[in-house]
């Protein structure tokens, strides 16, 4: 990719962007730093070398910018608005950010189901101090033991509230057994090696970056002022999401249980066809994964239930794409799976102009340690995921507050919240499974899986925008 | 902050049963029952005890529109009040406003089609306001900003006729400055539960509600205050007869699609 691409009749150019936005580094290993601005030229002389490609005691930004060699590590940073201010933004100029931004994740609570167990009130240090949290640094890399390095490094000009660490569990899974980053958005002129195949319509810049053309005809989102700030920038909700792990299994065994004595069961699952679910898997074994299945939207292969909606293992002489899919109104993917939920693709929802516009560029890995359903535990793991796109408020708000929770986008799953992770309670929870012949079976009475653990709004500066917070004076 | 003592506030009875009875028409009672009907009181307490309360104990203005709430179908349905004043309110200032909605009601049926949360809309021409009445599903902002982006010519249309209107055109290139106004001229809500006032004036000031306690006494004075910051409201979030439904939901039971 050359540096400097027209497009949408806007000069974009890959280094001024950070590198973590428009395509995954796949690393082993991130570890998220929440830090406090308490001397702020400390503060400014550190981006300002890290921005500039790092010194021997301060690592280098990691732009768009497709590297000739691969690096030993990769660094990026978010600054909530209390970081801006920490870093000498003015009132003025804060306040040409969305509300949202400026609002702060703790205080969107009730949009995102951040409530019981998940209010901001129940967050564990350091996000239980919000307006303390001032950059949220990230450092990928392959080597474990580069970590506390790169940490002192950057620890010696902030305060360190708290440390988050995240890795790839084996076979690019997520807790609760699932592969995951299949399906990201897809984008012009950027070079993704994991989107070659892909043929999903292409994503406008502005879905994921200030200052080009939304997935909305007409809509730009604002650029915040100063337009170095605010230009080729992105927004990013990090979110802290611990998973019950030993729930989701128990659970799972529950509803086979109750499925294998429900009249309609052979709709679910022929009997006899158990093998195409999972070689080994008995009747118990094979519901258990279409009850999982179901309610993500995929296999915990991967397969998408949409292409495959019967077999896991599907003929390995008609291969399922696990990307090129589509949903209609006789699709076997439940519309209240996660999946659908959270992205409709092009299938039929309520708010018909809304079709792939809140698009999410999904950055995340596990933390916690592994978890094995043959000796369950209650330790805490989860995701530590990113949730980046132009505009919190157009997108991760609106996919968490009408699609994720609530199920406005159809009327058969209105009132529900999304089975996997919705802010589920056992007294009102319910989730429709599709059946062969049209029918469904409802399952109700699961718990919340996922509760909410911190996180904050973070703003995603270019690299001029660094450079800008850098150089400012007072 | 502390109200100051003495200021009027109806306090608890400190004395469980134990004031003589036979007081209970004295004159002097009689007197004070009658004071917030008695002109020099009345006087008094708006001109002199109000605006000392207010600068001792200013209320943020509270948001307006609904609420989100973690029961599902208490997000279906909301009310929007949106009371926007106009540049021109003389007859002939109206007759255009009457005009604009009228020339674009095309496009917001067609708008209420491609949107698919609102249950009905409708505007009103009221002393100084145009004023747009809604029923919709689920968040505000999506509501907004999916409507400019389906019809935001009908919404310069409104903003050309209202004071302030301008900054906003076109909608479509203002979108979270469009959605911030109307939901700062959306009226506010007030709680069905008359208490839980006292938890949105916390969350406005950005303390964590109810952590500090509230005595049930000072609830008419903070209503007073905030009455003063939220001069024209809703009552209550408005009442629905049967409960929640989305209009996807309405639509699809009568079988003539979503
Ligand atoms: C711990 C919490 C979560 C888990 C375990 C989880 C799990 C998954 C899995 C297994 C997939 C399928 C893999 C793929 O298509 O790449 C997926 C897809 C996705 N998830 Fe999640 N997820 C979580 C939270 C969220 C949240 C909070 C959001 C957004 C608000 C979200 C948005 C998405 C999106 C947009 C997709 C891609 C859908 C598509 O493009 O078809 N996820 N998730």
């Amino acid at each position: 990719m050359t540096a400097d691409v027209r497009t949408d009749e806007v000069e974009f150019n890959v280094g001024n962007i950070q590198g973590n936005i428009l395509r995954g580094y796949r690393r082993n290993f991130v570890r998220y730093l929440m830090l406090e601005v308490t001397d702020r030229s400390a503060a400014r002389r550190f981006l300002a070398d890290s921005v500039a490609g790092g010194t021997s005691n301060v690592p280098g930004i990691t732009s768009a910018v497709i590297w000739k060699q691969r690096p030993t590590y990769c660094f990026n940073i978010g600054v909530t608005c209390d970081g801006l201010a920490a870093l000498g933004i003015t009132q003025d100029q804060l306040a040409t950010f969305p509300t949202e931004f400026t609002q702060g994740m703790a205080r969107r609570a009730m949009k995102l189901g951040d409530f019981g167990d998940s209010a901001p009130e129940n967050w564990p240090a350091p996000f239980d101090q919000p307006e303390r949290v001032h950059v949220v640094a990230a450092i990928y890399t392959d080597a474990q033991q580069d970590l506390d390095a790169l940490q002192d490094q950057v620890v010696a000009s902030f305060n360190l509230l708290g440390v988050r660490n995240g890795r790839n569990l084996a076979g690019n899974k997520v807790f609760f057994g699932y592969v995951d980053s299949i399906s990201q958005p897809r984008f012009n002129h950027v070079h993704d090696p994991d989107q070659i195949g892909v043929d999903e319509p292409i994503d406008p810049l502005g879905t994921a970056l200030l200052g080009y053309p939304t997935r909305y005809e007409r809509v730009r989102f604002r650029i915040p002022e100063p337009q170095e700030l605010g230009r080729d920038g992105s927004f990013n909700a990090f979110r802290v999401l611990a998973q019950d792990a030993a729930g989701f299994e128990s659970y799972l065994d529950r509803a086979a249980t109750e499925l294998l004595a429900h009249p309609d069961v052979d709709q679910l699952l022929t009997p006899g066809e158990e093998w195409r679910i999972g070689e080994d898997l008995d009747r118990h074994g094979a519901l258990r994964e279409i009850v999982a299945a179901q309610m993500c939207g995929r296999w915990r292969n991967g397969m998408p239930v949409a292409s495959s909606p019967d077999a896991q293992q599907p003929d390995p002489d008609n291969p399922v794409s696990l990307t090129n899919f589509d949903y209609d109104r006789m699709s076997r993917c439940p519309a209240g799976s996660h999946m659908r939920r959270v992205n409709p693709r092009g299938g039929p929802i309520v708010q018909r102009i809304a079709n792939y516009t809140r698009r999410l560029v999904r950055r995340g890995m596990s933390y916690g340690p592994d978890f094995d359903p043959a000796n369950p535990d209650d330790e805490e793991r989860g995701l530590l995921g990113n949730f980046i796109g132009a505009n919190l408020g157009a997108q991760f708000e609106a996919v968490m507050c009408d699609w994720l929770n609530l199920g406005l986008q159809n009327p058969d799953v209105t009132g529900s919240n999304d089975p996997l992770i919705g802010a589920n309670t056992p007294e009102t929870s319910w989730f429709d499974l599709s059946l062969k012949n049209g029918g469904t079976i409802r399952l109700r009475g699961f718990p919340r899986f996922v509760t909410t653990r911190g996180g904050a709004y973070l703003f995603l500066p270019s690299l001029p925008a660094i450079r800008h917070l850098s150089e400012l004076t007072d | 902050m502390k109200p100051p003592a003495g200021c009027g506030t109806p306090r608890p009875a400190r004395s469980r049963g134990a004031e003589p009875m036979a007081n209970e028409n004295g004159w002097l009672n009689q007197y004070i029952n009658s004071l917030p009907e008695r002109g020099w009181f009345k006087f008094l307490a708006t001109r002199v005890v109000l605006p000392y309360w207010i600068w001792r104990d200013p209320k943020p203005k509270l948001m307006g529109g609904p609420r989100i709430s973690p029961q599902p179908s208490e997000n279906v349905q909301r009310m929007m009040n949106l009371i926007m004043p106009l540049r021109d309110s003389s007859p002939i200032g109206r007759a255009k406003a009457a005009l604009a909605i009228a020339q674009n009601v095309d496009e917001i049926f067609a708008g209420l089609d491609n949107v698919g949360t609102v249950h009905f809309a409708r505007f009103l021409l009221i002393d100084d306001y145009i004023c747009m009445i809604s029923v919709y599903d689920g968040d505000f902002s999506n509501y907004i900003r999916d409507f400019i982006t389906t019809i935001g010519s009908v919404f310069d249309a409104v903003m050309s006729l209202v004071e302030g209107g301008d900054d906003m055109i076109p909608t479509e290139r203002n979108v979270e400055k469009f959605i911030d106004w109307v939901q700062a001229h959306d009226l506010f809500q007030a709680p069905d539960f008359p208490t839980d006032l006292f938890g949105l004036q916390d969350g406005a000031k950005g303390v964590t509600p109810n952590i500090a306690p509230h005595e049930l006494a000072s609830l008419p004075r903070e209503l007073i205050l905030q009455l003063h910051a939220n001069p024209n409201i809703s009552l209550g979030g408005g009442y629905r007869a049967y409960p929640g439904v989305s209009a996807a939901q309405v639509r699809s039971k009568f079988g003539v699609g979503w």
